[in-house]
């Protein structure tokens, strides 16, 4: 297999380097910078000073980080909650229709076109505490409410996930879907044999198969709500009284929320830590699914 | 001939370079130099009208100085990142409570020497010059506007709920009432708060101001922090019992400055407190209902210590503008900003042109200068008033009566940052236990005032 | 013929039949309601007075359409000029991810120079960073960039260039291209192709398809983003809509900023009624390839 067409020369460096410079200047410096700079004392003032420890001291002695962790444990707890059942059973249900199955997908998918930022705008819309608000009209129709949603520090988070979920599910309902369509038809026929009921496939052969996507998009689920920022940002700022204040809302206060000057060597020592929690997570994913790929 | 050209041509280019290098400390020099100056975003076709017809003026009477507007305002959670960014206008303007700051990291131009040859260099109110002086008395940042907080309120929703627009409640307690009755006979928020964005630490300083407290207590060199204090916790009572026994508060707990201007002047709003020159932009972003207007001053507590809260703005020059941008800088901020509070014609050409468009000339603030420029002021203008004075007068009559307060001192805006989730606290959780909120964010604000 | 959980002989029991077929009518509702139900509302509030919207949220109209609404939005709002922002930020972060990805899948896959492995192996250890880490020294580089001396804030290469420092194109154009049959490449080496010509005429023709799959994550992405632009574009002239709209929303009526939502989701939503097999099947990759 060792090819003639080798490249060492010019015209391969030629050909790397949008790469090299790409890559170099805005991944590879900044997160050396990134390292150095959780060290590091900076105000784009005076030059850098070196601290040691001393940023991730502080941000270990902010209580706004426990809650920070609380949150954002809490978001992702709930996503998986509301976001992690309910497309399984959609994409289960959708593989069997046979008619319209597209309208079915593309309905499901619509959330996902709309732009995020335009979801949440129309969400903190809807989400109108006051009884003629959009949710509380419909919720008022039967008897309910009104509910104070994002004035509530109680209810704020788990709105700001059903939204989020809202946004989200349907992208998680086309990959279940399309991984349903891999599951072998040999598998059922050979439990109908069996006499197996369709609830037993389901739950004995449907799921098991789909165990593989399943964890990926746990996985993926967690390490995208480890770094939610558009809900909470767009819908609270964090509040009502820091309930909805997630640890990606806390790096961009300390980076940028200080009128007088940010806290950029906290923001980048917080970050390398939840980098560290992430990256064993995103280790993990990489792991199942190179064996998942390959089976 | 030959040997002497590029001799002359030597000495005419070092001529040139010289004439350069001094124009940069020389800012009379000529070509012509681009400023960019801070414009209030979401502005009317109006008053962007008006806007640009001052920067005409200006650049008909400055033929060396080309203007360029560029959309700004300050608030708390963009300024840093437009500092760090360089994307500030060579023109800005800062709260009275971050002027100190930036001029001790020099993260401002000092542009001393240029104001200390206006005209009018000495005649600044004392109080409102401090904001922008370094510690040594010169003055970096120049004070442009000053207010007191006042109590804004809808005529109409009053009128509709049966109460008098042209007697505003007096104390809390009368607030309290006029609100649950707002709330009773209109279902629109008889009293709303601003809580966010730093503002909820703002509106509940200035409530604790006019109950009689202070937030922060300064002896010698060390602050300490003065949260957990019977004034405050009369403060945040209040609120809960307005938000939770009278449900006055309507629904919505998380405003900032443009959200609870843009609900009070699309009329959801009864009653709110916040700077008193507030009607500006009201209707110059908000659409306001001018007839809707009113405003009166906040009632004080029988107390001596009680207070308003007083802060102002200013204008403030890049550290990045050279010599011949910082002229010209300090040329527009006597222009645009201050001119038209000292000199006549400069007063009456600024309310013709703002008046030509429509927008509002004469409503109230608290004087930069001293009182008799102010009220000299009122004078030049009179002319040109298109607000409706009257709805002012509770606000006019009694403005200068009231003690005015200055904002602390010491890491304002942080300590402003950990009030916010208090005061949403108890607007959002029924249960909310003040002392313990208070208890928690004395501590916590005494941590920051120790570590700055 | 295919088949899924149920057998064809279940099919054929009514009682299995008539279930599936009320499941399924009850899930097509609810599709209905809560896919397209929030637009179909949005679509109405775009033309109804601020007043029937806050009074009666769910009424039809019951003081007349508001049609001057989308041209106010239109004009006072400035969509317009939002947009190509937003048009013009996605196909430069396209193309210049596009560039990096095939160049570097190129030069990586086919060419294979002997340090081909460490790159690699560099440029896949940045998949194991979150993009939160770089947020704050991203940023201090965009403001004081290597090389440059210019600050890119308030520039469109400030969006444009880090776009194209995605680990995730390298990886797809790699094992794309490592799959391409090298016989090719051989044959055209003898034919006298140099890596240019191979590159432009051989290897880009063939790879169509991934092409298609990385055009379409590069632009996805760049009109969800929202943080990023957010920071190093803070002049409003240049903003794209998704940072525009969240601070308009003060100064405009609500109405008109209805219908200023409803018109930013108008265009995405066409894409995909347009291109909506092309998205489901990306859709569906994001599965195997994100993280």
């Amino acid at each position: 297999m060792n090819s003639r067409i080798r490249g060492g020369g010019l015209s391969t460096l030629v050909f790397l380097l949008p790469l090299l410079l790409v890559f170099g200047i805005f991944s590879w410096i900044p997160i050396g910078r990134a390292v150095l700079m959780s060290f590091q004392e900076t105000n784009l003032v005076t030059p850098s000073t070196f601290v040691g420890l001393q940023n991730f001291r502080d941000v270990l002695a902010d209580p706004l980080l426990w809650t920070a962790i609380k949150n954002t444990l809490y978001f992702a707890f709930l996503a998986l909650l509301f976001g992690y059942p309910v497309p399984l059973l959609a994409a289960v249900v959708m593989s069997e229709v046979r008619r319209f199955k597209g309208l079915y997908s593309a309905l499901a998918y619509l959330p996902v076109v709309i732009p995020p930022v335009v979801a949440v705008l129309l969400w903190k819309f809807f989400y109108d505490a006051s009884p003629s608000g959009v949710f509380n009209t419909i919720l008022g129709a039967v008897g309910i409410g009104p509910i104070s949603w994002l004035q509530d520090s109680a209810i704020a988070m788990p709105s700001l996930v059903l939204e989020a979920t809202w946004a989200a599910a349907g992208g998680t309902v086309i990959i279940y879907l399309a991984a349903l369509t891999g599951v072998s038809t040999d598998l059922y026929e050979a439990a109908e044999i069996d006499r197996a009921s369709i609830w037993r496939k389901v739950w004995h052969i449907t799921l098991p198969q789909l165990r593989g996507i399943l964890l990926v998009t746990f996985i993926l689920q967690i390490v995208g709500t480890a770094q939610v920022f558009l809900e909470p940002f767009l819908f609270t700022g964090g509040g009502p009284a820091n309930s909805t204040t997630t640890l990606l809302l806390l790096i961009y206060d300390y980076a940028f929320a200080n009128s007088l000057g940010g806290e950029y060597g906290m923001a980048t020592a917080l970050s390398i830590m939840l980098a560290v929690v992430l990256g064993v997570l995103s280790a993990i994913y990489f792991r199942v699914t190179r064996g998942w790929s390959k089976s | 001939m030959k040997t002497l050209k590029p001799l002359a041509l030597a000495i005419a280019l070092a001529t040139a370079l010289t004439a350069c290098s001094s124009s940069t400390e020389e800012p009379k020099a000529d070509g012509p130099v681009t400023l960019k100056v801070a414009r209030d975003p979401g502005l009317d076709k109006g008053a962007i009208a008006a806007f640009d017809e001052r920067v005409a003026q200006f650049e008909k009477a400055n033929p060396g100085i080309d203007i360029a507007p560029q959309e700004y305002n300050w608030t708390a959670t963009t300024f840093t990142a437009q500092l760090a960014g360089g994307t500030l206008p060579d023109v800005f303007t800062v709260p009275f409570t971050d002027g100190r700051g930036l001029i001790e990291r020099k993260q401002i131009a000092d542009i001393s020497g240029l104001v200390s040859a206006l005209p009018y260099a000495t005649k600044f109110n004392e109080n409102v010059a401090k904001a922008g002086q370094a510690e040594d008395g010169k003055m970096w940042a120049v004070p442009i506007a000053a207010y007191g907080q006042a109590l804004h309120y809808n005529r109409a929703l009053f009128k509709q709920a049966g109460l008098d627009p042209d007697k505003p409640p007096a104390t809390w307690d009368d607030v309290r009432a006029a609100a649950k009755q707002i709330a009773e006979k209109t279902g629109k928020a008889g009293y709303a708060q601003l809580t966010t964005d730093n503002t909820g630490g703002w509106i509940l300083t200035t409530l604790d101001y006019a109950y009689g407290g202070r937030t922060e207590k300064i002896e010698a060199d060390k602050a300490t922090a003065e949260l957990d204090t019977p004034e405050l916790t009369s403060v945040l009572q209040w609120l809960k019992d307005l938000r939770w026994s009278d449900n006055s508060m309507g629904s919505n707990f998380l405003y900032d400055w443009g959200g609870i201007n843009q609900a009070f002047a699309s009329g959801q709003v009864g009653m709110y407190v916040s700077g008193g020159g507030n009607y500006g932009s009201l209707v110059t972003q908000n659409a306001l209902k001018p007839a809707d207007y009113g405003v009166t001053v906040l009632p004080l507590a029988g107390k001596p210590e009680a207070g308003v809260l007083g802060g102002g703005t200013l204008a403030t020059v890049s550290a990045k503008a050279n010599a011949a941008v910082q002229a010209a800088a300090v040329k527009w901020i006597d222009f645009f900003y201050l001119n038209k509070l000292t000199d006549k014609d400069a007063a009456a050409l600024d309310a013709k042109t703002t008046a030509a468009s429509k927008q509002p000339v004469g409503a109230p603030q608290l004087p930069v200068f001293d009182r008799a420029t102010y009220d000299e002021s009122l004078g030049w203008v009179k002319s040109y008033v298109n607000v409706p004075l009257e709805q002012f007068k509770p606000y006019t009559d009694k403005m200068f009566d009231q003690q005015l307060v200055t904002e602390p001192v010491r890491s304002t805006q942080e300590v402003y940052k950990l009030l916010d989730p208090v005061v949403q606290s108890v607007l959002t959780n029924k249960d909310a236990d003040i002392a313990k909120l208070l208890k928690n964010a004395d501590a916590e604000a005494q941590a920051l005032l120790d570590r700055n | 013929m295919s088949r899924g959980i149920i057998s064809p002989s279940e099919w054929l029991r009514p009682g299995v039949r008539r279930t599936t077929r009320g499941v399924h009518a009850v899930l097509l509702v609810l599709l209905f309601v809560i896919g397209l139900g929030p637009m179909l509302w949005l679509a109405k509030a775009a033309i109804t007075p601020t007043q029937d919207t806050l009074r009666s949220p769910l009424a039809l109209w019951p003081h007349g359409m508001d049609w001057a609404n989308l041209a106010t939005a239109w004009t006072r709002v400035e969509v317009d000029k939002y947009f190509l922002n937003t048009v013009a930020l996605a196909a430069g972060s396209w193309l210049v991810q596009l560039l990096v990805a095939t160049t570097a899948g190129f030069a990586l896959s086919v060419l294979r120079p002997r340090y081909g492995k460490v790159i690699t192996g560099v440029v896949l250890a940045t998949l194991f960073v979150p993009s939160v880490v770089l947020l704050v020294p991203l940023y201090l580089t965009i403001v004081d960039p290597p090389l440059l001396k210019v600050s890119l804030i308030n520039s469109f290469w400030a969006v444009w260039l880090p776009a194209g420092a995605n680990a995730f194109n390298i990886l797809l154009v790699q094992r794309f291209f490592d799959n391409l049959p090298r016989e090719v490449f051989e044959a055209a080496r003898v034919d006298g192709a140099g890596p240019f010509r191979l590159f432009w005429s051989v290897v880009l023709p063939m790879s169509r398809p991934i092409l298609g799959v990385v055009s379409v994550f590069a632009i996805i992405a760049a009109w969800k983003d929202f943080l990023w632009p957010m920071l190093v574009l803070p002049d409003p002239d240049l903003q794209p809509l998704s940072v525009r709209l969240p601070a308009l929303q003060r100064f405009v009526e609500l109405d008109v900023f209805l219908a200023a939502l409803a018109i930013s989701t108008v265009i995405p939503v066409v894409l995909f009624a347009v291109f909506q097999r092309f998205f489901l099947k990306t859709g569906a990759l994001q599965g195997a390839v994100k993280g």
